[in-house]
């Protein structure tokens, strides 16, 4: 070929591809007058609150002008609005200090998410089938007032059910509030990687049922118990801050960091010392350096106090618990408890923390109160460089809410075995940032008992298993839309409340579940007692009484900065528990119970909350899809890591297709072999394997709850979801549904083979 | 050649890969958008004259009448276009900025009466834009600091008093730009409109 033909081939083939491309002349569309005044090309900074768990991190987003499409009285066109461009930590906020994780980041997808809901809907097909007709507010709203009455009418408002996230701010306290005052059971909150064991133990050794906060950068030595504190669990940001000054923000001091798990998490990635230990004994290594701290006279018994005095056989010394035994049961050799026990003991400040798996067994409180112990022990607890707990608004008081807040919740498992069996009959249930149908085990079934819920209304932004069984979808604003707020259960010494106003006007015909709420309280028949018209009323009228540092009041510093942040005045303050009298009775070790049998189950089953999806609610951002797994690179798909010893035994390869089976459920999905792994434990990735949640996360991986055990805790009833047992059994080559970073498999094997 | 066309067009379709568990989906919603690829350009005619830089000449909804405004002294930068002060853009006024004086000044004119009609419906004028670049072009424009310079809006804009709708009269290309940052020894760096 010459020259001239290749530029004649080049212009008829680059020709023939723009007329392929070129399609129909977009419909013109007409542009509406905008409802703000914007300076075009101009950036401007405003405050949020980061709505992605419940650490409550501070936002700064950065808003600009755009285009949006919108309908305006039916009529499709374009609007100039200032919109939300980019999420970034808020300077000065006292959890996060300027920084925000990757899911954080990613926030800002929730907004403008293809997928997501725009405006009211009502089931138009089959339960479960995805068919769903457009409906106005006023029809929607009406249905919802219709169905309350008549259950009121009837006597039956105990027929009311709500499930919610977590979430211990004003939001849920006016869901708390909106249904007392109807008659209604409280919203039950579930959650699966939920931390209700820890809350309980601390309430029980330091009388306080709340998360506690971390002082990582005054410490010397932080021992760690399966608390993945830098990736995903509590306050994760404020805490890598924490450990970023333990390790290199004194001149001549970094701290040192030894994390005891059976899996490497990416926390464990960072430590100085992994030590790997046989699941659910962790509370007895706690219990063996306490023995050898108080043999060695390094500090009293007495020492521990109410903590210690909740283990069994702490004033004599834990005898029971001598390096030898600590060894059979925990598999960590005795002279390593040896050294852990001196160098927990000499240094000052140590702190021990303990989350995560440890706590996701049968005997989880007993765990958490032996690191509690150990931790009174050594004086961790509201010493620098130790444990600390965060003073909490009394929401209530705040609210000055007179009589009952709250009606006792039931677990979810309890409402779906009774709605199953027939004892109980829920008539109407809402569903508001939860997804309990993918959440939980499948052995509550808790599916089937909604399914045979008559009424089912969801507050979503997307449409995900559980509200797929929705008869009425009422579509929350996204957080960039509405008022946002969050009591920080963690992550600073003072109290703190973020708050902040809309960042931009709604883009679609959604409404702010609060406000929803407070309007169906006023439209019953017999309206309910709630003193605010709107939720911005509520919140201000909540502030009013913190201290102001500029002197116009703790609303307007809140709403200008985003945060609130200072002591509470006496009588807003969450009390401190007193000590239960009688005591309760000592706790002692009993060994952890796993479900199924060791010999037709050979592996411990470790699902665990995913970086990038936490426990699946996340999986509909795809720039957390493709955001690679810090510890394996994999991303776009689900898996399971394996010990290289157990994989060359089972004839197992990277990629391979296993077939993973429990008791209670089997699944296909591809391996990671990974050398930070106990050879008896297989663990897997919370997060992928969603039947219905959009078009980016739908059919994509495997779900690990899907594998899950009914067990539970058994002091507190929390689900023990580290408490299965599986079989592994190799089915085929690789076939391309694990996604490694930068590498397709096919390459990255062949490379390898 | 067209097959490879036609190939080129369509071939991403076959190479997607597909989902793994095969009943899992996402439900279409009503008020979602439709999710169908839409064209940079609308024609191809759009897309040739876009390529070599040919801007047909501005077809604005209204006959807006610059000369007149001009000729009552209206200063461009004071009502019509005031984000040029503060902002990269100068802006083009909404009809609520024309109803501040057009609710009391010639509400008997046709072309005022369209403008106030519009305005209670809520909907705005679709102005053309006149001046410009495309994203490709790679380059920046801030109107502000060159008000701060004192640069007379004619320099670029040319005499919109003697114009009805504005038209492109002077060619801002590189050479323009590059001559009048000499002249008045502004930065030439690269960097200054390339960032």
């Amino acid at each position: 070929m010459d020259r001239r033909t290749f530029i004649k081939l080049t212009a008829i083939t680059g020709t023939s591809a723009t007329l392929a491309s070129c399609g129909n002349p977009e419909n013109q569309l007409i542009r509406f007058v905008p409802a703000e005044d914007i300076v075009p090309g101009i950036a401007v900074w405003k405050p949020g609150v980061c709505p992605l768990c419940s650490a409550g991190c501070g936002l700064t987003v950065r808003v600009m002008d755009a285009d949006a499409e919108v309908v305006r009285d039916g009529q499709a066109g374009v609007v100039r609005i200032a919109a939300a461009k980019k999420l970034e930590g808020a300077p000065d906020h006292p959890v996060n200090h300027g920084g925000l994780c990757a899911r954080g980041q990613a926030a800002i997808q929730i907004a403008y998410h293809p997928d997501r809901i725009t405006q009211p809907l009502r089931r138009a097909g089959a339960r479960g089938e995805g068919r769903y007709e457009a409906v106005s507010w006023e029809d929607a709203l009406g249905e919802i007032v219709s169905r309350l009455d008549a259950l009121e009418s009837a006597g039956n408002q105990r027929a009311v059910a709500y499930v919610a996230g977590s979430g211990r701010g004003y939001r849920s306290a006016l869901v708390r509030l909106f249904l007392s005052r109807y008659g209604a059971p409280g919203p039950m909150a579930y959650q699966l990687f939920g931390d209700e064991v820890l809350r309980r133990a601390n309430a029980l050794s330091f009388g306080r049922e709340q998360l506690p906060t971390f002082d990582l950068a005054n410490a010397r030595y932080v021992l760690s118990f399966g608390a993945d504190f830098l990736g995903t669990w509590n306050s994760p940001v404020a805490q890598s801050v924490g450990y970023g000054l333990m390790r290199q923000g004194r001149p001549g001091i970094r701290g040192a960091f030894t994390q005891v798990e059976s899996r490497m998490s990416q926390t464990g990635a960072s430590a100085d010392e992994w030590v790997p230990i046989k699941p659910g004994t962790e509370g007895v290594l706690a219990l063996g350096l306490a023995h050898l701290i108080m043999t060695a006279r390094l500090h009293p018994a007495a020492a521990a106090g109410r903590a210690g005095a909740l283990i069994d056989g702490w004033s004599t010394g834990l005898a029971t618990y001598t390096p030898q035994e600590v060894e059979r049961v925990t598999g960590v050799a005795a002279a390593r408890v040896e050294r852990l026990a001196r160098q927990f003991g000499d240094t000052r400040p140590a702190v021990a923390m303990v989350a995560g798996p440890p706590l996701a067994h049968s005997n989880a409180l007993f765990t958490a109160l032996a690191v509690n112990a150990l931790n009174a022990l050594v004086g961790a607890a509201e010493q620098p460089g130790g444990l600390f707990f965060t003073p909490q608004i009394d929401v209530a008081a705040a609210m000055k809410i007179s009589g009952p807040v709250a009606s006792p919740a039931p677990a979810i498992e309890r409402l779906a075995a009774e709605g199953l069996s027939g004892t109980s009959a829920t008539q109407l249930l809402f569903v508001d940032g939860a997804n309990p149908v993918f959440t939980t085990p499948r052995a509550w079934r808790v599916r089937e008992a909604f399914e045979k819920i008559p009424y089912i209304a969801s507050f979503g932004s997307f449409l995900d298993e559980t509200s797929i069984l929705a008869d009425l979808i009422l579509p929350d604003h996204s957080f960039l839309e509405s008022w946002t707020e969050a009591l920080p259960e963690s992550g600073a010494v003072e109290a703190v409340a973020s708050v902040a106003p809309p960042v931009m006007r709604p883009l679609h015909q959604t409404r702010a579940t609060p406000d929803v709420l407070l309007e169906v309280g006023r439209l019953l028949r017999r309206p309910l007692e709630l003193p605010w018209q709107t939720f911005d009323e509520l919140l201000g009228a909540s502030l009013a009484d913190l201290p102001s540092a500029s002197g116009f009041g703790a609303w307007t510093d809140a709403q200008e900065t985003g945060v609130w942040s200072g002591t509470l005045p006496a009588g807003l303050a969450v009390a401190e528990i007193a000590d239960a009298s009688p005591a309760p009775a000592p706790v002692a070790f009993a060994a952890p119970e796993f479900d199924g049998a060791a010999d037709e189950y050979p592996f411990h089953f470790l699902p665990y909350s995913s970086n990038a999806f936490l426990d699946g609610s996340l999986a509909h951002l795809p720039w957390l899809q493709e955001m690679p797994d810090p510890l394996t690179s994999a991303m776009w798909s689900s898996w399971i890591e394996i010990n290289p010893a157990t994989a060359e035994r089972l004839g197992i390869g990277t990629g391979d297709l296993v077939e993973v089976a429990s008791a209670h459920g089997t699944l296909r999905t591809g391996v990671v072999i990974s050398p930070g792994i106990a050879p008896d434990l297989v663990a897997m990735p919370a997060g992928q394997g969603h039947r219905t949640f959009t078009r980016y996360a739908s059919g994509r991986g495997e779900s690990p709850v899907d594998l899950l055990a009914p067990m539970t805790e058994a002091a507190t009833g929390a689900l023990a979801w580290a408490a299965t047992r599986v079989r592994v059994t190799r089915v085929g080559p690789p076939d391309g549904r694990l996604i490694l970073f930068a590498a397709g498999m096919r390459e990255h094997l062949e490379e390898h083979r | 050649m067209c097959l490879v066309a036609f190939a080129g067009s369509v071939g991403c379709r076959w190479f997607a890969p597909a989902p793994s568990t095969s009943d899992a989906s996402a439900p279409r919603l009503p008020g979602q958008s439709t999710g169908v690829f839409t064209t940079a350009r609308p024609t191809l005619a759009a897309a040739l004259n876009d390529f070599f830089g040919r801007r047909p000449i501005a077809d604005q909804p209204l006959e807006f009448p610059h000369d007149v405004h001009v000729r009552l002294e209206i200063k461009c930068t004071e009502y019509c276009h005031e984000s040029v002060t503060t902002g990269p853009v100068a802006g083009l006024p909404s009809v609520s900025t024309c109803m501040i004086c057009h609710a009391a000044i010639a509400t008997d004119s046709p072309r005022i009466q369209q403008i106030a009609a519009l305005s209670e419906k809520g909907i705005d004028l679709q102005w053309t834009r006149v001046y410009g670049y495309a994203p490709e072009a790679h380059v920046r424009f801030n109107h502000a600091p060159h008000i701060r310079a004192k640069v007379e809006c004619a320099t670029c804009h040319g005499d919109i008093g003697g114009q009805t709708i504005a038209q492109r009269n002077v060619d801002l290309n590189m050479g323009f730009c590059v001559n009048c940052h000499n002249a008045n020894k502004a930065s030439v760096d690269c960097l200054t409109c390339h960032f």
